[in-house]
């Protein structure tokens, strides 16, 4: 036990370690209520992905409406309530479920080299709480649907429908969910890594995972807060926030933005840590500044505390505290862009192959940039009190959630579907979707700051006539953009009947995920390996020892560099 | 055999100086086309289509060429080298499946001049966009002192010698302006944009935002509710109509512009200290004491105004005499200690004045 390997410390629990629990027999307990954090991972996906659809609908029926100024479709009222539910549930019950809940849960713990999380049945918990939640919210549309957007300012959002009080219970119950993601999480990762798995060893998405947890931890207690002082002042009229009865509505937006700006980062960092990974299998080469990534996540994790006032520029506020907030936004740029031209590095150099996963990774590069850049705009103090509330803000948060967050999952989708499935994805539709995918998504959202620019505010069901042209535009490209989506559906449902075997390592991928069969076993891993360096050295024999490796997952050495230049 | 840790160290492998075919020039490629968009877009008047009406929409206008140069450079840089990387170091059709790429960690001298070079731009950027701010914080206003007030779902605005509200905003070309921006105090949260003076700030029941213009242009533009404030939300819009001095004074005098006397038309004999007791609790101790001046919350506190010796006069500099209270409160108050919100805005009858200036005398007695 202590002689696995010179620099691989071991404790006297490492033996325990290799215990193995019989999988459960019966159908309930291996899929329904299940504790394994693959399946909980599946299922989150799947929930998930069913809220995808529908919020994806709602999205196209607010692009069908802005086709004609007077509006389209639907009347002004029914308008708020579909633009409302479309933001709640795209950021609370698609993107970080997915992020953190399906590819947090299946794939963190195979990354380090675990059985499971740390706390499988409060796992059980969180996901479980999460469709009953989903459930409650649109079951709010029977009585009235919350139409106030998914930011529900008050005094607003007092006057609302009775469904926005179901919305706080839901986004609550969501919230708490979180919590105890956040909490397992971090458990997991601090305590339950392979042995030898120092820091500076564990795969870019771990570390990604690593400084989500902590945040969701901290910053969906102000949240909840706030949602719970919303829901009393709404039902028993306590007083908090309506400004008539002695409350304070930028209270809400403080506390409301305390947790949605670090949430920005929940939703996006998770992102990070799948290019990372996919950007090096697919070029071959070790992440390039392997530290410098890991550390500027944390950097962007704890910087993210600190600019939350940056949405309330137009508020009210002392004038001056607008200058910190401002100076703070600026400087997440720092770490964002070392990541980014890291990855850039990460190319450079490589022998790439062009999967979809790779083709997506790439595409976020370039859109996430974007997106990344239409940020400055918002943050510095001035230009923003032009660009605030209008379709400038809708174009940049669709710019790095879609084209950040979004991008990433689809990624990570074509990435990790042969791990959980065995089967492989078709490349061919993977092709055509990604291609439809990033024209359409570009072409919706480009027109949009042009709008913003001239004078078009957010949250409108009707616009000046001026305005047609582009929202037709935008529109058009739109159903581009679901069609495309729609593809990846359909590749998912035939693949998974009829997709090619893929094996335990169809990509040539290092990470200790790939080491084992695909789809891996209840146990994950027969014994629990001791890891040597970090994963991602290309050409050199697999980090692992101790490891009962799949037949197949490990690659011979490899002899050949593909590379066109080197001179060195 | 184990592995160990040292035989897996990597061999770094410096480039030298060939980066890849044709990386030069792409990098003379990337360099001309960004000087050609910065020049387009320093030399274009961004955002094209949307006139300047005034100051200081100039001031934000060169922040967005600023921010849109320095943003198109960068975004010239990561998404031509991305894609040139993309196509020259794809695997060549027939490359064995286990070919990699070149085995390089890191190389710290590049990786800190991709962290200086953002960090001084960040630094260039954050300095340009506080200058700016600060011609902001610091523009002239006041020599015309306008009341916006949002409802659901219009505009409204009070002028300081006239005694109803208007439902247009008429301003005078050339005239440093003041805009105090609220809503009703038992309405919501509306936004007042107008997009041809960059200008924007949120209507907030119960606080006053403040936005100074300059309109330099004459001509009739839009306000724009930027909050969502409703089911009208997108069809509340207001106008404003910027004219010459002598249009502006002629329209002035139709909407009936003589100084009516403020508070001093309000009968208080009938005030009650016990009415005013309760008002006081409800709409004005969220910003005031019922202590000496000097007990803040927001604005001073209240318990002594009538016989305060360290303050003689109150805070327009008049006597202070009931009516000359009354007068505060019915047109609100904006000065160096700060910003009180009209009667109207505060939801204020007249005899709910006469009650509260009751109940503030009864105060100064003890």
């Amino acid at each position: 036990m202590a002689t696995l390997a010179p620099g691989v410390k071991t404790g006297p629990y490492h033996a325990v370690l290799d215990h193995i629990h019989p999988e459960p027999t019966s159908f309930i307990r291996k899929y329904i209520f299940s504790i394994d954090h693959k399946i909980i991972g599946i299922q989150y996906m799947i929930t998930a992905g069913l809220f995808f659809i529908i919020a994806g609908l709602l999205a196209e029926i607010i692009r069908t409406q802005l086709l004609s100024p007077t509006g389209a479709v639907v009347s002004a009222a029914t308008f708020n309530q579909i633009y409302s539910m479309h933001g709640t549930t795209m950021v609370w019950f698609v993107v970080i479920p997915l992020l953190t809940g399906a590819f947090g849960n299946f794939v963190m713990p195979l990354q380090i080299g675990a059985r499971d999380v740390a706390f499988p049945w409060l796992n059980l918990v969180s996901y479980w709480i999460f469709p009953v939640a989903g459930v409650l919210l649109f079951s709010s549309f029977l009585i009235g649907a919350p139409d106030a957007g998914w930011t529900e300012y008050p005094p607003i959002s007092l006057q609302g429908p009775p469904g926005t009080s179901m919305w706080c219970i839901a986004v609550f119950l969501v919230g708490i969910s979180s919590t105890l993601t956040g909490i397992n999480f971090t458990v997991t990762i601090l305590k339950m890594r392979a042995p030898g798995m120092t820091f500076t060893r564990m795969p870019l998405f771990v570390w990604a995972q690593f400084a989500t947890s902590p945040m969701l931890l901290i910053a969906t207690t102000a949240l909840n807060g706030a949602l719970a002082a919303l829901f009393l002042e709404r039902q028993f009229g306590i007083p908090f926030y309506n400004p008539a009865h002695g409350g304070s509505p930028v209270l809400w937006q403080h506390m409301f933005w305390f947790y949605s700006h670090p949430a920005v980062y929940i939703m996006i960092l998770p992102a990070f840590g799948f290019i990372s990974e996919i950007l090096s299998t697919f070029s071959r080469k070790p992440v390039f500044g392997y530290k410098m990534i890991a550390f500027s996540t944390v950097a962007i994790a704890l910087l993210s505390f600190a600019v939350w006032a940056h949405h309330m520029f137009t508020s009210g506020m002392v004038p001056w505290l607008q200058l910190p907030f401002m100076i703070i936004t600026m400087f997440i740029a720092i770490p964002t862009g070392i990541k980014i031209f890291s990855w850039m590095a990460t190319l450079w150099g490589g022998s790439i192959r062009w999967t979809t996963a790779m083709l997506f990774a790439t595409g976020f590069l370039i859109t996430f940039t974007f997106g990344g850049l239409t940020g400055f705009f918002l943050a510095a103090v001035p230009a923003d009190y032009h660009e605030h509330g209008s379709y400038f803000v809708v174009a940049h948060l669709h710019y790095v959630l879609f084209g950040g967050s979004m991008m990433g999952l689809f990624a990570a989708i074509y990435y990790w579907f042969p791990k959980m499935c065995g089967r492989m994805m078709s490349e061919k539709l993977g092709l055509w979707h990604f291609w439809l995918v990033f024209i359409g998504f570009n072409g919706t959202f480009i027109p949009l700051h042009w709008l913003g620019l001239l004078g078009m505010p957010r949250r409108v069901a009707i616009y000046d006539p001026q305005y047609q042209f582009w929202n037709v535009v935008a529109s058009s490209f739109s159903y581009i953009m679901t069609f495309a989506i729609l593809l990846m559906f359909i590749n998912i449902l035939v693949s998974l009947r009829s997709g090619k075997k893929s094996g335990p390592n169809p990509w040539g991928a290092r990470t200790l995920e790939w080491m084992i069969s695909s789809p891996p076993p209840y146990y994950n891993f027969k014994k629990i390996p001791a890891v040597l360096a970090t994963p991602y050295d290309f050409g050199n024999p697999l980090p692992y020892i101790g490891l009962d490796a799949a037949p197949g997952a490990t690659e011979a050495t490899p002899t050949h560099t593909s590379h066109p230049v080197p001179t060195y | 055999m184990p592995f160990r840790e040292d035989q897996l160290a990597q061999r770094v492998v410096k480039p030298k100086t060939n980066l890849g075919p044709g990386f030069w020039p792409i990098t003379a490629l990337i360099v001309v086309v960004s000087a050609v968009m910065v020049y387009l877009v320093e030399t274009s008047p961004l955002p094209i289509g949307l006139v300047q009406a005034g100051g200081p929409a100039d001031s934000v206008d060169a922040l967005f060429r600023f921010l849109g140069a320095t943003g198109a450079v960068i975004f010239n840089v990561v998404t031509i080298y991305t894609i040139y990387f993309a196509i020259v170091f794809r695997a060549p059709k027939g490359a064995p499946p286990n070919s990699i790429g070149v085995q390089i960690h890191d190389a710290p001298v590049l990786e800190f001049w991709w962290t200086a070079i953002p960090t001084i731009l960040v630094v260039i950027l954050s300095i340009y966009s506080v200058k700016i701010w600060a011609d902001l914080q610091n523009t002239a206003g006041d020599v015309l002192t306008v009341e916006a007030i949002g409802y659901q779902f219009g505009f409204q605005f009070r002028y300081p010698k006239l005694t109803t509200p208007t439902s247009e905003l008429h301003l005078p070309v050339g005239t440093p302006t003041t805009i105090h921006v609220t809503s009703r105090s038992t309405d919501v949260i509306h936004g007042f944009w107008i997009p041809e003076f960059r200008q924007k700030a949120d209507m907030v029941p119960g606080l006053v935002n403040t936005i100074r213009i300059t309109p330099t242009r004459i001509g009739t533009y839009r306000i724009i509710c930027s909050e969502f404030c409703g089911v009208a939300h997108g069809g509340m819009k207001g106008t404003l109509i910027v004219q010459s001095q002598q249009d502006f004074d002629k329209w002035f005098a139709q909407q009936g512009g003589q100084h009516a006397g403020g508070g001093g038309g309000i009968p208080l004999s009938a005030g009650t200290v016990s009415a005013g007791q309760a008002l006081f609790g409800q709409k004005c101790s969220v910003c005031h004491s019922v202590g000496p001046f000097s007990q803040k919350i927001v604005g001073p506190g209240l318990g002594q105004i009538f016989n305060d010796p360290a303050h003689p006069k109150l805070v327009d500099g008049a006597a202070p005499t009931p009516q000359d209270a009354a007068k505060i409160i019915h047109d609100g108050y904006s000065g160096d200690i700060g910003t009180m919100p009209s009667a109207q805005v505060n939801g204020l009858s007249n005899p709910d004045i006469a009650n509260l200036v009751a109940y503030l005398a009864s105060l100064s007695k003890k």
